[in-house]
């Protein structure tokens, strides 16, 4: 460190005990090292809290509102980052969704080409006698289901009015 | 989202404890508050409105996403200004890394013309108005370079010490001294009138 400098740390207090006095020594016998360091003191001094106030050069209103949606913004970027585990689960959740949905419609086409449908169902009303007849195309199945409408009401009779006939 | 003027009875610590707690409305009032000193540390870095303007917002926008590290250790506002510098300090990185600075450089490693310098005597109480003081240091410390302005800023008026400015100007104790001395004797001169590039 050159003796300026040293000058310097000593006006700033930055020398240990022995060095301080040392220096303080030199400063009080040297003409010019006296005159550096009343030169250094002086620019300390008038500096110590001479920071010249200033307003932001816009509206506060708009100072805030840049603030705010800049806050929001990298919000809005950090915020998959917390949700990291979510993301992931949906990594491997939409690979499997996809594929599942795949399968069925696989199924399904392979279901219609096959030439298998839904059994039908057709329900008829007359005067007397309620009708409904149930078939099966896979297997060539008819079932037809009469029900005498008078004796709809007394529920203890009715398994006694119904008749089923089966056909080819 | 309540007015800024509704919460200027309440203490910047109670402002804080709600905005860790994610009222953005005790932040705006912080911001409000403290919005200008802010702006001025960082033009007092930079020397430029703009640059200062953006950096003094993003150290807000820092401020509140780091608000739960912030523990009461000091000020709410010595927090923030250490923000705003540290921003300033990486900007003047960038800066300095995209200008060629060939001439400040020389300068500092051989000593500089201020070694050569008269001492002047600076009375700040003498002659000059406070105000007026403040204008001409303030008008002095935009004709400084950039690590001579930083170092005389951090030192003078955050009063670090010159560990402390090594560690944020990412430099050794000895540049610190070395601009600091410098930056000073050249703001003597200043502060003097001896305004030596107009003579020659």
């Amino acid at each position: 460190m050159n003796q300026e400098l040293k000058v310097q740390a000593w006006v700033d207090g930055e020398l240990d005990a022995d060095q301080a006095e040392r220096v303080g020594e030199w400063v009080a016998n040297d003409a010019a090292a006296g005159a550096l360091a009343a030169e250094l003191r002086g620019v300390k001094a008038a500096m110590a809290g001479a920071e010249l106030a200033r307003k932001a050069p816009v509206s506060p209103e708009f100072y805030w509102s840049q603030v705010q949606r800049q806050i929001q913004a990298e919000a809005a970027l950090a915020r998959p980052k917390t949700s990291r585990w979510m993301a992931r689960w949906r990594r491997f959740f939409m690979p499997v969704a996809g594929l599942a949905v795949a399968c069925c419609v696989v199924l399904l086409s392979v279901e219609l080409s096959a030439g298998v449908s839904r059994p039908d169902v057709v329900s008829s009303s007359n005067e007397g006698m309620d009708t409904m007849m149930f078939h099966d195309q896979s297997s060539g199945l008819t079932v037809v289901w009469l029900q005498d409408k008078s004796a709809q009401s007394d529920a203890s009779s009715a398994s006694d009015n119904d008749n089923s006939i089966d056909t080819d | 989202m309540s007015a800024p003027d509704d919460q200027s009875a309440v203490s910047d610590v109670d402002l804080v404890h709600a905005a860790q707690k994610g009222d953005l409305g005790a932040f705006e009032q912080l911001v409000a508050r403290h919005r200008d000193k802010i702006y001025a540390r960082a033009f007092s870095m930079m020397r430029n409105e703009d640059e200062a303007l953006d950096l003094s917002q993003d150290a807000w926008v820092k401020g509140w996403q780091r608000l739960t590290q912030f523990q009461g250790e000091s000020s709410f506002l010595t927090w923030m200004t250490r923000i705003v510098i540290n921003l300033c300090l990486d900007q003047l990185r960038k800066l300095k890394r995209q200008r060629l600075e060939s001439i400040e450089a020389l300068e500092e490693d051989s000593g500089g013309v201020e070694r050569q310098m008269p001492t002047v005597e600076v009375n700040p109480t003498e002659g000059l108005e406070r105000g007026e003081l403040r204008n001409r240091i303030d008008a002095a410390l935009g004709k400084l370079s950039n690590e001579h302005r930083t170092a005389l800023v951090l030192h003078e008026f955050e009063e670090l010490e010159y560990k402390e400015i090594a560690k944020r100007m990412n430099c050794s104790i000895g540049t610190v001294m070395s601009r600091l001395f410098y930056a000073r004797r050249r703001m003597a001169a200043l502060l003097a009138g001896l305004k030596r590039e107009n003579a020659e």
